[in-house]
């Protein structure tokens, strides 16, 4: 090609200017590593654009080789020649990211092996797209080594990006939802894995876990210090191990939590300090040898102390009106004209769900097969039903079993019979059942063997005597 | 007179405006109004749009119609449990002759009490150096759980597994009344609701023909908070308990008297509503509106009252079960009773024992002797009402609640520095043990520590408003939302200080 002898063309200059960033950038790795601590408030500005410029490198990298196969085919051949333009956008959003990426990481508050490893992932994506771009207009001998780096650099992108999430939304950010069908149960132990019989796992790892990891976790090691487990504490930070076995003077962490808020060394920097008695905890831990497997109750004086928060906390968490409402909407009216026909009968479980209670337990007698046919239409929703001293019978027996949801079933002192029993099969939410002063017989708890998440059976004054076979899946959870 | 009437109505109203506008509103407004000036310099400044300033949380709300306050509201979240059994022990039962183990408190028996117990403590009858007292009765592991327990509670015994001791009870109340004011209304002066008017209030009761709050007392003495413990406080007065009578009718003048007959009954109430009806729209005064309501639900109750507190209608098993004797003033009766309520929708159900002050004193308050007499009342029956509602599947959504106002001393109460006839304890207020049951709560779990005295908590602390918070939480409550405007303030059964949900006892 004539064109590429032009040194002055737009496409050389940005062959070369992409080359100079492409070196540029393990220069940057090796001399300037982020390390965690915190700079200038500039670079934390342009390093926040990192995870918006990040995506631009993906998509354009992917539609490459999407362009270039579906271009073979004839009907589509004009894509293979927009395909340079994609790669040249692919190769300049990269390094654009890859530089911001480095802000950010240098900006402050990354390090680890997450970080470094997502950097080098990008720093090799940025060569590999390069590699493409000059392969890809090259009419020689390189011309070939396109479709491999082509595919190295996808995986190269697939990598990076799958660390990057890591970073941001966790290492198992993929696999936490990973349904049970698929998710392996046994992976390598712990190292880290906190055992409650030892002293360090209950009263000093929570004091870390509460204060401390904000800034110390596996993804940010401020100060490449990590205190998420015994061993990490041990391998200490940048600056040596913080914990000296037997000497609290000698132990960085005791040092600067036990510093004036003021101090520039001072941790847990920005928050309240520790608590004297949390303080103490940890100076009593390593005077006694702070041994990662000591018991429990084997350091003297410790239980004198107050234990530390490793306290659950309970939360209140406000839901959307909104939400609730369009939860609500499938049955709201139904639910509004049942209430005007049985007064306080059927309401919601919470404020916040759509779940549905019956009491129908006050009615007494003047609540039978004939009221309970009239719930059909919300049947879906009930997740409690009380029909205690009502007149129902085995008639009702499908609309029981239509409220396939239902966790919690009274039928106490009703006539209800086997009958009722073997239309539960599909109540498979079902957790309690009260059959007290019912005419069950002892058949009907095979009917029952089956529901996974029944835990409790109520048969007091039925035909079921206490001798009674119980299947083997309810044994300990029939009532007499 | 007309225009006077006018006058004093105008002053009335002009007063009342005043007390509505209080010192918190007017600093309230000012907050806002001086965050909004703030705000909007700011919007005018950086032409964007100013968000909106320290945005509440919506109050939930507790509206109902006038004519039926106590409709069933929905909890704020879904709740573990539907009703509350209390069983509040009068006077204080000992927990070091009942559910705390301290061998070394025996081991010292007898012995001078050390100086560090007594320095900057106040006792009520304690003086000069009192001796150690171990515990009076022998005490053994039970059940599963493995729990020690005394052998005053042989029946209690037999649910060992079933309860969930708080072992680390404080309260800051070392005299009866208030301490039993802060354990049923979260402030230990008058004018509070009561747990109970607080759970009606945000719940409301499901069944309409009794009273949402019911109250029955064992006969003996009242307990010194008096009828303030189920007082409505500043909530509208129909949120409050109603006390049953346990000695012959439940509920006096129930029955229409010779000669009255039901639709006379309802003829006459109905001109009575038309009045008062009229009286509330002429002064829009709530408390009318809870004498309406007040005189529907009796009449309602005529038919229901009498058949729910029958427990002639228990067969003689369950009777002996409980060791109820119809017709007595009895615990036993009372318990059997709060099922039959329990049953039919009651959401709130309070038993009063009493007796249980054992400073040693006179026999019948006497470690010794008369606390035998408390805890055989108790026992017996307070077990079986867990076997019914165990047998029931009721445990899953009722909470049982058995305690008293705070602990008794490791010493033995020696009053005007003597050595007295009786054996006793005095109050403390610093540890004691009550214990929960049923739905939400661990089954066979112990909270908190003390030391080994018994005589100060060392693990775990839970003051009576954590105890509270952690009661409405089971009921579906977060206690900061569970609120009602009063003096300017969003007043909580839980008041100012910070309370936690003791999550360690949740199962």
């Amino acid at each position: 090609m004539a064109q590429s002898l032009n040194p002055h063309s737009p496409r050389n200059i940005f062959t070369l200017l992409t080359l100079f960033a492409a070196l540029l950038l393990p220069f940057l790795l090796i001399f300037l590593p982020p390390d965690g601590a915190q700079r200038a408030a500039w670079l934390q500005f342009i390093g926040r654009f990192h995870t918006l410029a990040l995506h631009l490198p993906i998509a354009f990298i992917l539609l490459v080789p999407v362009f270039e196969l579906a271009g073979r085919h004839p009907r589509f051949s004009y894509l293979r020649s927009t395909a340079p333009l994609v790669l040249a956008l692919a190769v300049a959003g990269a390094v654009i990211a890859a530089i911001l990426g480095w802000c950010l990481a240098r900006s402050g508050g990354f390090s680890g092996p997450l970080v470094s490893q997502h950097m080098w992932g990008a720093t090799v994506f940025v060569w590999l797209a390069w590699l493409c771009w000059v392969a890809r207009e090259n009419a020689g001998r390189i011309r070939t080594a396109y479709p491999f780096a082509l595919a190295a650099a996808v995986a190269a992108v697939t990598f990076t990006g799958y660390r990057g999430g890591q970073i941001s939304f966790g290492e198992d950010h993929l696999t936490e939802f990973l349904p049970g069908l698929f998710a392996s149960g046994n992976g390598a132990p712990d190292p880290d894995a906190r055992d409650l019989n030892t002293f360090y796992g209950a009263r000093i790892q929570p004091i870390f876990s509460d204060h401390c990891l904000s800034c110390h976790s596996a993804a940010k090691r401020k100060g490449g210090l990590q205190l998420t487990g015994f061993a990490a504490l041990m391998r200490g930070g940048k600056h040596g191990a913080v914990v000296k076995a037997g000497d609290v003077r000698a132990s960085e962490l005791l040092r600067r939590t036990s510093l004036p808020r003021s101090d520039d060394d001072f941790m847990p920097k920005g928050k309240p300090s520790l608590s004297a008695d949390q303080i103490k905890m940890i100076a009593l831990w390593i005077e006694a040898g702070a041994s990662g497997t000591a018991p429990l109750d084997s350091i003297k004086g410790a239980s004198a102390i107050p234990a530390a928060s490793n306290r659950v906390e309970i939360n209140f968490p406000d839901a959307d009106p909104a939400e609730v409402a369009r939860n609500r909407s499938a049955i709201s009216t139904a639910v509004a004209r049942l209430r005007q026909q049985f007064p306080n009968l059927v309401d919601y479980d919470s404020r916040q769900s759509a779940d549905l209670v019956i009491n129908a337990s006050l009615m007494g007698d003047k609540f039978g097969d004939n009221q309970l046919a009239a719930m059909a239409p919300i049947a879906a929703y009930v997740t409690s039903g009380d029909f205690s001293r009502t007149a129902i019978t085995d008639k009702s027996a499908a609309v029981i079993g239509s409220m396939h949801r239902l966790r919690e079933l009274r039928l106490m002192h009703t006539h209800a019979g086997d009958g009722m029993i073997q239309a539960m099969a599909a109540l498979d939410q079902l957790e309690s059942l009260s059959l007290f002063d019912t005419r069950v017989t002892p058949g009907a708890l095979q009917n029952l063997a089956a529901l996974p998440h029944l835990k409790h059976v109520y048969v007091g004054q039925t035909g079921i005597p206490a001798a009674a076979r119980i299947p083997d899946s309810l044994k300990g959870k029939v009532q007499f | 007179m007309q225009t006077m009437l006018d006058d004093s109505l105008q002053s009335e109203v002009k007063r009342a405006l005043l007390q509505s506008q209080t010192r918190r509103h007017f600093l309230r407004s000012l907050g806002g109004g001086l965050g909004t000036v703030f705000m909007g310099a700011l919007a005018t400044r950086f032409a964007q749009p100013a968000m909106a300033a320290g945005a509440e949380t919506a109050a939930l709300d507790f509206s109902r119609d006038p004519s039926t306050p106590l409709a069933p509201l929905p909890p704020q979240f879904p709740a573990k449990v539907r009703r509350v059994i209390y069983l509040h022990m009068a006077g204080a039962p000992s927990q070091l002759e009942l559910f705390e183990y301290k061998p070394e408190l025996k081991r010292l028996d007898g012995q001078d009490c050390p100086e560090s117990f007594l320095a900057g403590k106040r006792f009520a009858f304690i003086s000069g150096v009192p001796k150690l007292l171990g515990s009076q009765y022998p005490f053994h592991q039970a059940g599963e759980s493995g729990h020690w327990i005394s052998d005053r509670m042989p029946h209690i015994e037999q649910h060992l597994d079933d309860i969930c001791f708080i072992k680390s009870m404080h309260t800051d109340q070392f005299n009866h009344a208030p301490a039993q004011l802060l354990v049923h209304t979260g402030n230990p002066r008058l004018g509070y609701p009561s747990f109970g008017s607080w759970v009606v209030y945000g719940l409301g009761t499901e069944n309409q023909n009794l009273p949402g709050f019911i109250v029955l007392l064992s006969g003996g003495k009242n307990p010194d908070g008096g009828k303030q413990l189920w007082s409505s406080g500043f909530l509208p007065s129909v949120y409050q308990g109603v006390q049953c009578r346990s000695h012959g009718e439940p509920v006096l003048y129930l029955d229409n008297p010779p000669g009255v007959s039901r639709p006379l009954r309802r003829s006459m109430l109905d001109a009575i509503d038309q009045i008062d009806q009229q009286t509330y729209t002429a002064f829009g005064n709530p408390e009318t509106v809870t004498r309406i309501a007040q005189y529907e639900m009796a009449f309602r109750m005529q038919l229901d009252a009498s058949d729910a507190m029958d427990i002639h209608k228990e067969p003689d098993s369950v009777q002996a079960q409980y060791g109820a004797k119809p017709g007595e003033a009895s615990f036993a009766n009372n318990c059997l009773v709060a099922r039959r309520l329990a049953e039919r929708g009651v959401r709130f159900i309070q038993l009063y024992h009493w007796g249980w002050d054992s400073h040693g004193a006179d026999a019948k308050e006497a470690l010794n002797l008369g606390f035998n007499d408390r805890c055989r009342e108790v026992d017996q029956p307070t077990a079986a009402l867990l076997a019914d509602l165990k047998s029931r599947g009721m445990l899953e959504d009722t909470l049982v609640v058995w305690g008293g106002e705070f602990g008794r001393t490791p010493m033995r109460e020696n009053r005007g520095g003597q050595v007295m006839k009786y054996v006793g304890r005095d109050h403390n207020p610093g540890a004691f043990t009550i214990w929960l049951a049923g739905g939400g709560v661990k089954p066979g779990f112990a909270h908190g520590q003390t030391d080994e005295m018994g005589y100060e908590i060392v693990k775990d602390p839970v003051e009576i408003r954590d105890l509270h918070a952690t009661m409405l939480y089971l009921l579906g409550f977060d206690h900061h939302r569970l609120n009602y405007r009063f003096q300017g303030l969003e007043q909580k059964l839980t008041s100012v200080k910070p309370a936690r949900v003791v999550a360690e006892v949740l199962a």
